[in-house]
């Protein structure tokens, strides 16, 4: 595995899905940094993201990858392109331990630190995941698609730990579905990987599907930052 | 298996919208100045031209307009305009205005609470406030203003609003500038009312619309307003979109569902069905009075201006007493949605003279409304963040004083657009 922080690092998957959940922002407050604001689609609640992804080739060969984020402001820089959105994950969980220490070696992001398994149902114009830990369920989530499309979309992440703040530019290309139908859903268990959420009121239904295959997800080189409130 | 790859300059402005400028961290608070310019300036050529075409005409059958992209003056068939009733030009209307432009001047020079209070806002509220069968209603600057101050001025920190998702962005922001606590539920969802409901204390109100002006669809007013009811829970019904038309005498959703009684506070607008501008509240005396001290919205703004006012004040007494307007408006209505439903037309749940056009793509929308300008025909796009996401459409919005044959011509446009771009097959 290279070494080289200034690279970019790519990694191939069969398929990501993801849904955007709404919860109160008092919740969110309480596990963001308080310099990063959530995104309210309204007023007084946030967004809860779930994603899960199946990757097939990556720096650490293929596994999948459970990830929990709530959507915040992104960081504006003078000169560069605008992000579609931001997120802050705040719990991964992933297939192999491998892919799990070269997540918070190389991008310090926080994970649970069992390794999950997670099974996809592909079904007509959906997809079901049922993420588990040693049999014990921990989010059940479907979506489905709407009509797809090419794209190459920009994102930004923000991590931190006992080492500091960082940002990552992250790429997603491939083939996009997104929908507003109000058509999945989610079940989140009682278990350790979501014992933040687990007294949350989140919305079940998903007010945002979203759904990528063949996809090619690229970090940029990961910045430190001074913290989130000097950038 | 880390890679050198190139850095990804070239995104599509179309993958972005306004919700993505809203939100931004950086030191100064004009950074986000820039990126959006930037991104503006490439979307507008994409389709974003096709808002805010200035109109050099009343908004009627036909218009004209200043085309946004190559700033051409062309000739349209309009089906974008509210003026429900073809109220906005009637020649009584205008002649009203135009005596009152005479008689006050241009302004009412002062808050309603001061200096700006005419005689002709005291008749308008009286007439408002005979017609809603109610002991008082107030008149607002604008249908903005109207939610706005009402929920603010009404409501408290520690307070409940529930509101539909869908809400106007007027009650969304009269409850934020009340500091209430707000909860919306799922759209129409009674049952999501009474869930939410359930675990809120203390002073409650419920806020919904009567018409919703995306979707055209009716609000279930007799499910929502029991459920309010077995919570406690004061209900407001905004009939922006739905006084003057709906109803047998037109007091709106209220009046249809015979429900003026249990429904607490009754708004609306002049600016949809009479074609003139401002908003009211019609409810009890004790309503009223607390509200003219406390509607800050409209405390802090000048009154209405008396011309509007007395242009307003005719085009009610034109819309009571000719039901004829309704009657047409309705047949209308009835007579585009036989047309559109015997081409295919999908128009999502709408019930109303609201008829959205579904074509659910964000992108193709823009190309389909770049198409429709050429072809003759007026209809705004409507996209996220006004509706959800890919739940994009056209909004066609049907007025008594349309013909049949402009209804025909519009079709005709409409469909044939559809049917070229694979909307329609």
């Amino acid at each position: 595995m290279s070494s080289d922080r200034n690279e970019f690092v790519q990694y191939h998957f069969r398929d990501a899905i993801g849904g955007f959940f709404e919860f109160p922002t008092e919740n969110a407050r309480a596990i963001l940094p308080p310099e990063l604001q959530p995104i309210e689609p309204h007023h007084g609640s946030s967004v809860l993201s779930v994603m899960a992804f199946d990757f097939h080739d990556s720096p650490v060969g293929d596994y999948g990858e459970l990830i929990l984020s709530i959507l915040v402001a992104p960081l504006i820089r003078p000169g560069a392109p605008m992000p579609r959105s931001a997120f802050y994950p705040f719990r991964l969980g992933t297939t192999t331990r491998e892919s799990r220490e070269h997540a918070i070696e190389r991008w310090h992001l926080p994970h649970y630190m069992q390794d999950i398994s997670i099974a996809w149902d592909r079904g007509d114009g959906h997809v079901t995941i049922h993420a588990t830990d040693r049999g014990a369920p921990i989010v059940d989530m479907t979506v489905t698609e709407h009509e797809w499309s090419p794209v190459e979309h920009r994102y930004q992440s923000f991590m931190n730990d006992e080492e500091g703040a960082y940002t990552s530019t992250i790429i997603m290309a491939g083939q996009f579905s997104e929908n507003e139908e109000e058509r999945g859903g989610i079940t989140i268990h009682s278990q350790a990987m979501t014992d933040l959420v687990e007294d949350w009121e989140v919305d079940f239904t998903p007010f945002r599907e979203l759904w990528m295959k063949d996809g090619l997800q690229t970090f940029h080189p990961l910045q430190q930052l001074a913290s989130y409130a000097r950038r | 298996m880390a890679t050198r790859v190139e850095a990804q300059t070239s995104m599509n402005a179309l993958d972005y919208d306004y919700s993505s400028f809203f939100y931004s961290s950086s030191d100064d608070p004009f950074a986000i100045l820039e990126p959006y310019n930037d991104w503006f300036n490439r979307a507008l050529p994409q389709g974003y031209y096709l808002f805010a075409q200035p109109m050099s005409t009343p908004p009627q059958g036909e218009i004209h307009l200043v085309e946004g992209l190559h700033h051409d003056p062309i000739r349209l068939l309009n089906l974008s305009s509210y003026n429900y009733l073809g109220l906005s030009y009637r020649p009584e209307v205008v002649a009203a205005a135009q005596a009152a432009l005479a008689r006050y001047g241009l302004g009412a020079a002062g808050s309603p609470i001061l200096s700006g209070t005419m005689d002709v806002h005291v008749a308008l509220e009286e007439a408002l406030a005979r017609f809603k069968g109610k002991e008082a209603a107030m008149v607002f600057p604008t249908g903005y203003s109207t939610n706005v101050g009402l929920i603010s001025g009404l409501m408290r920190p520690g307070d409940w609003i529930l509101a539909d998702q869908n809400s106007h962005a007027s009650i969304v922001d009269g409850a934020i500038l009340s500091k209430a606590n707000v909860r919306f539920f799922r759209h129409n969802s009674p049952a999501d009312l009474e869930k939410k409901l359930k675990t809120t204390t203390g002073k409650k109100l419920v806020a919904i619309e009567g018409v919703y002006s995306m979707d055209g669809d009716v609000c279930p007013l007799p499910e929502l307003v029991a459920v309010a009811k077995r919570y406690g829970a004061r209900v407001m019904l905004d009939e922006a979109h739905s006084a003057f038309v709906y109803g047998a005498n037109g007091r709106g959703v209220a009046e249809q569902f015979g429900l003026e009684e249990e429904v607490d506070i009754h708004i609306g607008t002049f600016s949809k069905a009479l074609g003139g501008q401002g908003g009211y509240v019609a409810g009890s005396k004790n309503l009223y009075n607390y509200l003219k001290g406390f509607a800050r919205s409209r405390v802090f703004s000048c009154a209405l201006s008396p011309v509007v006012t007395a242009g307003v004040l005719e085009a009610l007494r034109l819309a009571q007493a000719e039901p004829a307007l309704r009657e047409q408006l309705w047949r209308n209505v009835a007579y585009i949605r036989r047309r559109l439903e015997e081409e295919g037309v999908d128009v999502g749940d709408s019930t109303s003279q609201i008829i959205p056009i579904m074509v659910r793509n964000d992108r193709r929308v823009f190309e389909l409304g770049h198409k429709l300008l050429r072809a003759g025909l007026y209809l705004q796009p409507i996209i996220y963040p006004a509706v959800a996401k890919h739940r994009s459409r056209f909004r066609v919005s049907i007025s008594a004083s349309h013909t049949c044959d402009q209804l025909d011509e519009g079709v005709a446009i409409l469909v044939r657009v559809l049917r070229e771009e694979g909307i329609l097959v």
